[in-house]
């Protein structure tokens, strides 16, 4: 980067930081700290629809509202029952019955944030089935939240043909229990907001930090000094007189480890010289070979890769480029520039902090020339890049009823998971039920049977395989209570699948892979 | 007054409980016994009283939910004012209540949206209530940031328990929240694990060693500290710094920034600065909405035996798909609030009072800021009244070990802890 660049983008950076926030992010100050201006940007522009406006439709739209998610539209032919009055908080008590229930909602949601547009559709699911592609191909994600199961089928198909749809959620709930899923193509992610720490070289000195620990003649330093090296330049040191003793080899034993240890304890002058303590705590950075982490190899061999065209997404680009770049010398990542805090005076921290600033910068541009031209990338997405390569993410989803289809999946299932499979059948089979003709009715419940709910979840799993144990129970609970919406769980369901809607949107954390499943009897969540 | 009109329960109309009802109609397989479908809900929405503390983040929430499940009589303690910050998750607060009673204005939000609901707030401290007022509560829900309030009403609720008056027992639900990271427990006074017990798995605040602020500064943090901590006092003097000050931040912001440039250090911001001066924790909707959720679930199922409640511990990562935990947190025998067996604690024979003093504070499962010790026979150091602190000053030089035979006892106060801590001292 240029120096002129740099000081460009200092006086920016100033002119942001400089002056007390303004009422916007002071309103934001405490979700901006988890996923920035970047994430925040993310989320105003999405607009999602969100497919009734049961409980927990509301549940999950407040939580996305607040937050300042652009739009939202909520479908719904629904009008305000007596039971919708009782257990939605986004309606008026009995003021809103009679009225139509997308409406209210709407306006009701509205009041949480002014920044954020409301929409009220009050068609029904099968007008907007019947639209077809052209109506949902608008939104950024699409929620849907006990829809019957003959009608998700047709949207989940919809979405599912198309690699560029909108991801869909399917929530389903009834009483205690509750599953959700997100089907979705392709989803990447730069920044995973992993604890894992980059690799700091020290067992592949770059030349600058190798040519400084060299001209730095510890025994030379006055006691103050010795005291506050960094334990970066003592374990690069320590290593160095290490390998001229050993044919060039890193400790390779637990001996030999241990033996290392002692001789960078050795290099103290005093006892509690504290940035020595530090180096022998981090004495296996110094032997631990930095290699590109399996996780991020693995992704070197994603399809997206071998098709790779000026149309494809920047990440695929840069993910090449990544793989070009650990390709040669000294075969690893390009290196971080952020330096954890150690022990130190603040001219060797900030001398060791420039060091390895200059040399990120070096290979950053090194990685740049291995980006094709045919694409043009922003550099704040490729500073990102490069920051977070230790952590890169694809995750390859899968269509909503995949799970359902995939006799060896559920088969495992029945002995690996059978508490989640337990719900997840449970509520498939209501769901399935609730759509067969004729409905029975006992004035306005759904009566489900465990028989009848056992018979349609056996007819859900392959040939000859057996419920889990756990059913009977699960199913015990759902025959009680089929169509309660519980504001608790509406509520805790409201905050899971929000929270894994912002993961999709700002492609920030990770979100689930797989069918969530809630139990609320016994407190717990699970994956399936 | 809205709370007449709406305190009366004709406000319910056919139909409002026709989703909770599913419930309280009939047990499910894992119910117990005890249950009486059909005759929990006279229990649950006429004579169930219950506290909610905190009407912030998880307060808010909880209310809503404790609403809509049915509970009529809550009432909510908060001594805060609405902040523009809060606006991003506190979704009972507008705009316009910037700067008005957490506790007021949620309660009476609360009041006009579900009628027939009665909330009664207490814009103030916990600290000023007494027994009398614990004791008319069937249940304490707390969503709560401050760990010195939980341990204070955990204390107070441990010490109302009477064994001969059940009513005394009163179940504590706890939330806590942290960016995507949350937990929920349930505690029954004396009977399962309580706060204290746990507190050695709080996380750790990061605290930057004093020599560090003055001498070697890294971090921008460091000189956020250096002028909050060493700057503001040799500046302003006796003037007490106010967080929530823009001018006062801006102060600040402006000293550390000027302190690294000088060192070379980039990255002092107005947000950082705010941020380390306030130790502002990150806080969304959705995990509080999870974490409240939790919490009412139990208060629910506590109020209408309608399913087991939570034994005894529920714990959330957010961050890499949806991890959570649940389990039986374990009593402690000797945990000073509901324990009995004192703690035995080991130092060497050459340890001072102020050195032990300072391990009180540091060591994870006790955490007393100003605590005060003595013997049964003395006083060995009290913090107050002035007259007294300054006569046992003089010990704080001593060493423990000829003040404290081996195996004696010491007890240890603090003004803000409703509870003693006894230590065993051993010496090794
Ligand atoms: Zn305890």
């Amino acid at each position: 980067m240029s120096q002129e660049t740099q000081d460009i983008e200092t006086a920016t950076t100033a002119m942001t930081s400089e002056a007390p926030p303004d009422s916007r992010t002071r309103r934001y100050d405490r979700q901006l700290r988890l996923w920035a201006a970047t994430g925040q940007a993310a989320l105003e522009s999405a607009h999602l629809l969100v497919l009734s406006s049961t409980a927990t439709s509301t549940s999950i739209l407040k939580n996305l509202v607040l937050p300042g998610v652009g739009t939202f539209t909520v479908l719904d032919d629904a009008i305000v029952t007596p039971a919708d009055a009782g257990n939605n908080f986004f309606l008026e008590g009995p003021d809103s019955i009679g009225k139509p229930r997308a409406q209210e909602a709407v306006r009701l949601l509205g009041e949480l944030n002014e920044g954020v547009q409301g929409h009220a559709d009050v068609k029904s699911v099968e007008q907007l089935l019947t639209a077809g592609k052209g109506e949902l191909f608008k939104y950024t994600l699409v929620i849907a939240h006990n829809l019957p199961r003959s009608q998700l089928e047709r949207l989940s198909q919809l979405l599912w043909e198309d690699e560029d749809a909108p991801s869909l959620v399917v929530v389903r709930s009834a009483g205690f229990l509750a599953e959700f899923f997100i089907q979705q193509h392709e989803h990447t992610i730069i920044e995973s907001h992993s604890e894992t720490a980059p690799s700091l070289r020290i067992d592949k000195p770059f030349p600058a930090l190798l040519q400084y620990t060299q001209s730095l003649d510890l025994d030379a330093l006055d006691p103050t000094d010795h005291g506050h090296v960094p334990y970066v330049i003592l374990l690069v040191s320590a290593m160095e007189r290490w390998k001229k003793e050993h044919n060039g080899l890193v400790p390779q034993s637990y001996p030999e480890k241990k033996a290392f240890k002692e001789l960078v304890s050795s290099m103290k002058r005093k006892l509690d010289e504290e940035n020595f303590e530090e180096a022998e705590a981090q004495a296996y950075r110094s032997w631990t070979e930095t290699k590109v982490p399996s996780e991020v190899a693995e992704l070197f061999s994603d399809p997206k890769l071998q098709n790779l065209n000026a149309s494809s997404p920047p990440f695929f680009h840069l993910l090449a480029a990544l793989k070009a770049f650990t390709a040669h010398p000294p075969y690893t990542l390009p290196l971080t520039s952020t330096l954890p805090d150690m022990k130190a005076s603040t001219d060797a921290y900030i001398g060791l902090q420039k060091l390895y600033k200059d040399q990120a910068e070096l290979e950053k541009g090194t990685f740049k020339s291995y980006i094709s031209p045919e694409v043009q990338i922003g550099d704040d997405i490729i500073d990102s890049f490069v920051k977070n390569a230790h952590a890169l993410k694809v995750i390859r989803g899968s269509s909503w009823n995949s799970i359902d289809k995939d006799a060896t999946a559920l088969a495992n299932a029945v002995t690996a998971s059978p508490k989640q499979l337990a719900i997840h059948l449970a509520l498939s089979a209501a769901s399935s039920l609730a759509s067969k003709t004729p409905i029975p009715l006992q004035g306005e419940i759904l009566v489900l049977t465990i028989e009848a709910l056992t018979q349609e979840a056996q007819s859900l799993l392959p040939p000859e395989t057996e419920l889990p144990e756990e059913f009977e129970d699960t199913a015990g609970e759902i025959a009680r209570s089929p169509t309660a919406d519980l504001p608790n769980t509406a509520a805790l369901l409201g905050g899971l699948v929000a929270q894994e809607v912002i993961k999709m949107i700002t492609k920030q954390y990770i979100p689930i892979s797989g069918v969530c499943t809630v139990d609320l009897i016994e407190t717990w969540t699970g994956i399936l | 007054m809205a709370t007449l009109v709406n305190g009366s329960a004709t406000a319910d109309w056919p139909g409002r409980y026709f989703h909770i009802d599913q419930i309280l109609d009939k047990p499910g397989p894992r119910t117990d016994p005890g249950f009486a479908a059909g005759a929990e809900a006279p229990f649950l929405r006429d004579q169930a009283k219950i506290l909610v503390i905190g009407a912030g983040g998880l307060g808010c929430e909880i209310l809503a939910n404790l609403a809509l499940t049915g509970f009529k009589h809550i009432h909510v303690i908060d001594m805060d004012t609405i902040d523009i910050s809060n606006l991003n998750r506190q979704f009972l607060f507008r705009s316009k209540d910037v700067g008005k009673s957490k506790a007021i204005v949620a309660a009476d939000f609360i009041m006009q949206r579900v009628p027939g609901v009665e909330v009664t707030p207490y814009f103030g401290k916990i600290q000023d209530k007494g027994d009398d007022y614990y004791m008319q509560f069937n249940l304490v829900i707390c969503g709560l940031d401050s760990v010195e309030a939980r341990r204070w009403i955990n204390a107070t609720l441990v010490n109302l328990v009477d064994p001969e008056n059940p009513e005394s027992l009163k179940p504590l639900i706890d939330g806590g929240t942290e960016g995507f990271k949350g937990q929920a427990r349930v505690i029954l006074p004396t009977i399962t694990s309580c706060y204290e017990c746990s507190l050695d798995m709080l996380n750790k605040q990061t605290a930057f060693p004093i020599c560090t602020i003055a001498n070697t500064p890294r971090l921008p943090e460091h000189c956020i500290e250096w002028a909050s901590v060493l700057e503001w006092p040799r500046v302003h003097g006796d003037k007490k710094m106010d967080t929530d000050d823009p001018e006062h931040i801006s102060w600040l912001y402006k000293t550390a920034a000027s302190r690294a440039k000088e060192f070379n250090i980039e990255g002092v911001t107005w947000s950082l600065t705010q941020g380390v001066v306030k130790n502002i924790i990150p806080a969304i909707a959705s995990t509080n909405a999870i974490i409240a959720a939790a919490c009412c679930n139990e208060a629910f199922k506590i109020a209408t035996s309608s399913a087991a409640y939570l034994n005894n511990y529920f714990m959330l990562i957010g961050t890499d798909g949806i991890y959570s935990y649940t389990f039986e947190h374990e009593k402690r025998a000797d945990c000073p609030v509901c324990g009995g067996e004192s703690l035995d604690f080991p130092i060497s024979m050459e340890v001072t009072v102020e050195e032990l003093i300072d391990m009180l504070i540091e060591k994870q499962d006790i955490q007393i800021k100003k605590p005060s010790l003595s013997t049964p026979t003395r006083q060995i150091y009290l913090q107050a009244p002035p007259q007294l602190e300054q006569a046992t000053r003089p010990n704080l030089e001593k060493k423990v070990s000829e003040l404290v035979p081996g195996g004696g006892e010491v007890t240890v106060t603090a003004s803000t802890l409703p509870f003693s801590l006894s230590l065993n001292i051993i010496y090794n």
